[in-house]
């Protein structure tokens, strides 16, 4: 039986648009939480979305459903787009570690406190030193992220991030499963080397 | 199992993957071992944090301007065949609106289009043959730089002149705002 998913791939191919924009508004969030974590950069992740979805609109006619899942085809598209995004951006030579976390951060840093006062829920126990904190905590986790090898980090995101196993994460790195729980071993170590200056607060 | 093992296991067992073999190992290595226990504390939190990093919302923007990125797409590959049968494919509603607005335009264009009214009746035959040389004082005035010359030939240099052709221009130029008729005929 077909999943979701490659039904509507497969109403798409044989021409009904709305399936695809339905598969677009399924995994849209997913796709630009993966790009935004992966490049460090928010505000290009959407228009890296957009162009994966694009991407995938003309390849249809190769979708062969049942035979590669949709989500892991999806992955695999945009890890292309991401890594030559970044090599892009390496070239031209503004490369920003992270949007989301690290630059303006001053700037940054008053939006947020405006951000959690303005949305803290009016209890008496709330703190927001604590919320702070965790806002702080949150950016060291993302900045970590983004500063791990390309390896490492495309596996953390897959399994951590977006929840997948580690098969369709074998499938997206074309790794043999051994190596994928290898590498996603390796890559939460160095994540946990990189937060060792937050863990009281975790 | 020494402390290098038991990092590599940090993941599997976290997931509760490990084999039976390997977990008891694993957990008596962990029970002695102060260092990996204080790193397996760390490496968990850190996992967990890491799992519950809130999720970027997409702007509303995001659909609307995809499904414009993938028309555009769309019209791009489309020959001018396809494009062409595409608007058969429109709604019913705005076909026949656009039909609607065509006999409109038409129509309008039709009633009020000057040749139409203000045409001359055709001449007979024997008057048309003859061209027209001299015009009486009662006879509008003529503003005749398009009348044909007395000899036939036509007063556009290059252009072969029928009798037909000459009859209509002099009907067409005749003035009928000149003082001497007062601004009639």
């Amino acid at each position: 039986m077909l999943e979701l998913d490659d039904e509507l791939m497969q109403r798409f191919q044989k021409g009904d648009e709305d399936a695809f924009n339905l598969l677009a508004r399924r995994h849209q969030q997913s796709l630009i939480n993966f790009i935004a974590r992966f490049t460090g950069d928010k505000d290009n992740a959407e228009d890296l979305a957009q162009e994966t979805f694009i991407r995938m609109y003309k390849a249809a006619d190769r979708y062969k459903p049942g035979r590669a899942q949709f989500k892991t085809w999806m992955y695999l598209i945009a890890k292309r787009l991401c890594i030559n995004e970044i090599r892009n951006r390496g070239r031209r030579n503004r490369f920003r570690v992270d949007n989301i976390a690290t630059n303006d951060k001053t700037y940054r840093e008053n939006d947020e406190q405006i951000d959690i006062i303005a949305t803290a829920p009016a209890d008496a126990a709330f703190q927001p030193e604590v919320a702070l904190e965790r806002k702080e905590l949150r950016n060291a986790i993302q900045k970590a992220i983004a500063e791990l090898p390309e390896q490492y980090r495309f596996p953390l995101i897959l399994r951590d991030i977006q929840g997948l196993s580690y098969d369709e994460i074998g499938k997206i790195l074309e790794l043999r499963s051994g190596t994928t729980k290898s590498r996603i071993n390796r890559a939460r170590l160095m994540l946990k080397d990189k937060l060792k200056p937050f863990m009281e607060l975790l | 199992m020494n402390c290098l093992q038991a990092e590599e296991n940090f993941s599997a067992y976290l997931e509760d993957a490990l084999d039976y073999q390997t977990l008891q190992r694993f957990e008596s290595h962990i029970a002695e071992c102060a260092t990996c226990r204080r790193e397996y504390a760390r490496f968990s939190e850190s996992v967990k944090a890491s799992q519950q990093l809130p999720q970027i919302e997409p702007s509303p923007y995001f659909i609307p301007t995809l499904q414009q990125r993938l028309a555009a797409e769309q019209r791009g590959t489309l020959s001018f065949w396809q494009r062409l049968l595409h608007i058969f494919n429109m709604p019913k509603w705005a076909l026949s609106g656009i039909m609607v607005l065509f006999f409109i335009t038409a129509t309008v264009t039709f009633l009020y289009h000057d040749d139409f009214f203000n045409r001359e009746t055709p001449l007979p035959n024997e008057q048309m043959s003859t061209p027209r040389t001299g015009l009486s004082s009662e006879s509008p005035s003529i503003n005749n730089q398009f009348l044909p010359s007395a000899s036939g030939t036509s007063d556009f240099p290059g252009t072969i002149s029928t009798q037909p052709m000459q009859k209509h221009y002099t009907l067409k130029r005749v003035s009928y705002t000149t003082a001497s008729t007062g601004g009639g005929l």
